[in-house]
């Protein structure tokens, strides 16, 4: 009796009973007030010139961090890439074997979340601008050196072969037989990781290092909420703009050219892609001198404080199966809730279009909203807690599987819901059969994946206190315990490989044998 | 059973259909001819209720469409439609396919339920045995049919919505002459009085079966006769060029 395909995600979401159950318990609902201040803020922002300019810079900082982190993160994916390729160590004439080494050792800074990253580095260096990139540029080239890895070991090697055969020499042979066709999949990959440093970058804003997310944190810690909502308005757009100009470019150079457009499409295609890639490189620069970065600082770090010498017992002392069994807890109640939320929600809201664009807004907010400022303002209602932690947590990703899951069902196309809604059945039957069952096998996957990347997010929430490894890091990097960090570091690090693997085996079961092999990998392909 | 009046639905340039009237009667079967692109698909998500015309007026059994969303659903229920690209739930089982016919008739209970249990097994089995397919493709995932299982599948379907008005979009379109002819006899057997068939197609050379042919040319109708008085002549003005 395995429930069909359809009511397979919408199970997720009956965490929401014991989550209904619990909530009266952590309610204090003290700060009821200010919520209704802070939602009434949403429809009059600030307009003051000088809050605006102040915002405005702040955009600008954050902005100039992802882009910065963000290209540095493709060129260190790129050519760890491709040294951590199979194809590439065999046609070079060796073995593969470092090619193995160089992606076991890649998991390490991968499994790692920015933020940690960030603080880590924000200790070593000091706070100056060079700390944001860095955290983003690191984990995120891991990141994207995977994708290009497993992206080449995958492509056809037909063509390779051949120009080998032909006596082209390695490196030539490799540009020109795996270049074009590794081109769509970096692009397509690329821009949503642009999306993801943008969001990366403004979190850890939150955490003080500098740009829009630091304007945020101030201005919700002094409950000034019509200054925050302009802030938000202002990232809304900046984020809308940049999914809208992501997708355009994606469609521009990807999509199979229209009829009789074929011959001069590719060419052009080219040319466009390399121009804006050359713009790139001056514009990172500009970027780079405008934010205040400078390379040559990484070398003259400031001297650390004297190291207290190692306190091992009391490491060995932290209650390590609670701290692992809450953040353990907080991933699945978080992806539960994410996973579950976004199809019923649709269902919910099916039958009134103005319903869906309100949801569609909620869920950009909330994608775009960082996850510890939700938290903060849960706390204005909830107690401090695991819940409180989970609800930030899981509303944050609510927004991205969402958004994920409207764009995969609306490429799918209205025929069968269509067909549904003919034969008599209402709307949220026929979306539920016509539209979701088809994305259903595709969705829970990419919520499989999701659930990973949350277990590495739960250190964002970690400051609500009693979350499990991130709020105990929290504390340990405030009081710089370097043993505690480096061993709770370590922990998060095999967690997340773990989760990583479990989730994997998740995705290959859901994927296997389900009839939509075409798009599954297409959908995986823009979020692994 | 089914009246069009005065139908008419605006297109990008020319109007998709332009003052079409229709009247089909308890036990007819009326074949739907014209080039593609002369709107035969528009005028059947007309008679469906997918498509609400510009202009004129829809009657279902007499009445017209209902306001109330409830009462407007029970009206849909009673018109099958089989698409021509068969819209069946790929990732569904065969009996969960068949059963979607019935949501209109369904509360959510029954919908999730059908996702988890087989429902009403006997009455999806009677459809695809009056459909020569064995009742053991019941728990077959859609995916794993054959072309021909596929198309049955879609017709006992509609079959199991119980409808009293067929509509068939193209329904032969896609296939080899042969069983272009087993279905179109299918599907005639399976209109018997009272229910009625509206069947379009662009061959006119399987006319056989049925009482009446309506032309249409460029959204409207070119002509309205027995199967009889269809000759070469009027094909010939039906398929010709722009005409004068």
């Amino acid at each position: 009796m395995r429930p069909a395909a359809p009511l397979l995600m919408l199970l997720p979401a009956l965490v929401l009973v014991p989550l209904l159950l619990l909530l009266p318990s952590q309610w204090h609902g003290g700060g009821g007030e200010l919520i209704g201040r802070f939602l009434l803020a949403a429809v009059q922002p600030s307009l003051d010139p000088l809050v605006l300019r102040s915002l405005l810079g702040g955009v600008g900082v954050t902005l100039g961090m992802a882009v910065l982190g963000w290209s540095a993160s493709l060129v260190i994916g790129v050519l760890l890439g491709a040294a951590s390729s199979r194809t590439v160590w065999r046609t070079l004439g060796g073995h593969p074997w470092p090619a193995e080494l160089l992606r076991r050792l890649l998991a390490i800074p991968r499994s790692i979340h920015e933020l940690i990253w960030g603080l880590i580095l924000l200790q070593l260096l000091g706070l100056q601008p060079v700390v944001a990139v860095l955290a983003i540029a690191l984990p995120f080239g891991a990141l994207v050196a995977r994708v290009i890895a497993d992206l080449l070991d995958t492509l056809p090697t037909h063509a390779l072969e051949a120009l080998r055969g032909g006596g082209a020499p390695a490196p030539a042979a490799l540009l020109t037989a795996l270049g074009p066709p590794l081109l769509p999949g970096l692009l397509s990959y690329g821009g949503y990781r642009l999306e993801c440093a943008l969001r990366s970058a403004t979190l850890l804003g939150v955490f003080g290092l500098g740009g829009l997310g630091t304007e945020l944190r101030l201005t919700m810690q002094s409950l000034e909420f019509r200054e925050l909502w302009s802030g938000l308005w202002l990232l809304l757009a900046v984020m809308l703009t940049l999914e809208a100009g992501v997708a355009r470019l994606r469609r521009r150079w990807l999509m199979p050219p229209r009829l009789g457009l074929a011959a001069g499409g590719v060419g052009r295609r080219g040319r466009e892609m390399v121009l804006a890639l050359l713009v790139l490189v001056p514009l990172g620069l500009v970027v780079a001198r405008a934010l205040g970065v400078e390379a040559s600082a990484l070398l003259q770090r400031p001297p650390l404080p004297a190291l207290p010498p190692p306190d091992w017992a009391a490491v060995a002392a932290l209650p390590w199966p609670a701290l692992v069994g809450s953040t353990v807890l907080l991933t699945l109640v978080a992806a539960c809730l994410a996973v579950g939320l976004a199809p019923l929600q649709w269902l919910l809201v099916a039958p009134w279009p103005a319903m869906k664009a309100l949801m569609r807004l909620g869920w950009a907010l909330q994608r775009l909203w960082p996850p510890p400022l939700t938290a903060l303002l849960l706390l204005f209602l909830l107690q401090p807690g695991l819940l409180t932690a989970a609800l930030a947590l899981g509303l944050h990703n609510l927004g991205i599987l969402g958004r994920l899951l409207l764009e995969s069902a609306v490429d799918r196309g209205a025929a069968r819901e269509q067909a549904l809604l003919g034969a008599g059945s209402g709307a949220r039957q026929a979306l539920l059969y016509g539209r979701l069952a088809p994305v259903a096998n595709a969705y829970l996957a990419y919520g499989a994946y999701r659930a990973d990347v949350m277990l590495r997010e739960t250190v964002v929430v970690g400051l609500v206190g009693a979350t499990g490894l991130g709020s105990q890091l929290m504390e340990s990097l405030s009081s710089f315990a370097w043993d505690q960090i480096l061993a709770l570091v370590a922990v998060y690090a095999l967690l997340t490989l773990l989760g990583e693997e479990l989730s994997d085996r998740a995705r290959h079961r859901l994927l296997e044998g389900n009839g939509s092999p075409e798009a599954a990998p297409s959908q995986l392909g823009i979020s692994t | 059973m089914l009246e069009l009046r005065g139908i008419r639905v605006p297109g990008r340039q020319a109007p998709r259909l332009d003052q079409v009237d229709l009247c089909l009667h308890p036990g007819e079967r009326v074949a739907l001819l014209g080039a593609s692109g002369a709107g035969k698909s528009t005028l059947l998500a007309v008679a469906n209720g997918l498509l609400k015309p510009a202009a004129g007026t829809v009657l279902w059994e007499g009445v017209p469409p209902a306001l109330g969303r409830r009462a407007r659903r029970r009206q849909q229920a009673r018109i099958g439609t089989l698409w021509q690209d068969l819209r069946l739930i790929e990732e569904l089982t065969v009996q969960q396919n068949l059963n979607a016919a019935r949501l209109a008739h369904w509360g959510w209970p029954r919908t999730l339920l059908n996702l988890l249990v087989p429902l009403e097994s006997e009455a999806c089995a009677q459809v695809l045995r009056r459909l020569d397919l064995d009742p053991s493709l019941l728990g077959a995932p859609v995916a794993a049919l054959s072309g021909g299982q596929r198309q049955r599948v879609a017709i006992a379907r509609m079959l199991r919505q119980e409808p009293v008005l067929l509509l068939a979009d193209e329904p032969l379109a896609s296939l080899d002459p042969r069983l272009a002819a087993d279905l179109l006899q299918l599907l005639l057997a399976l209109a018997e009085p009272p229910k009625a068939l509206l069947l379009s197609l662009h061959r006119p050379d399987l006319l056989a079966g049925f009482d009446r042919v309506i032309g249409l040319r460029q959204g409207r109708v070119l002509f309205e006769r027995a199967v009889a008085d269809v000759d070469g002549d009027l094909l010939a003005e039906l398929y010709g060029g722009s005409g004068a």
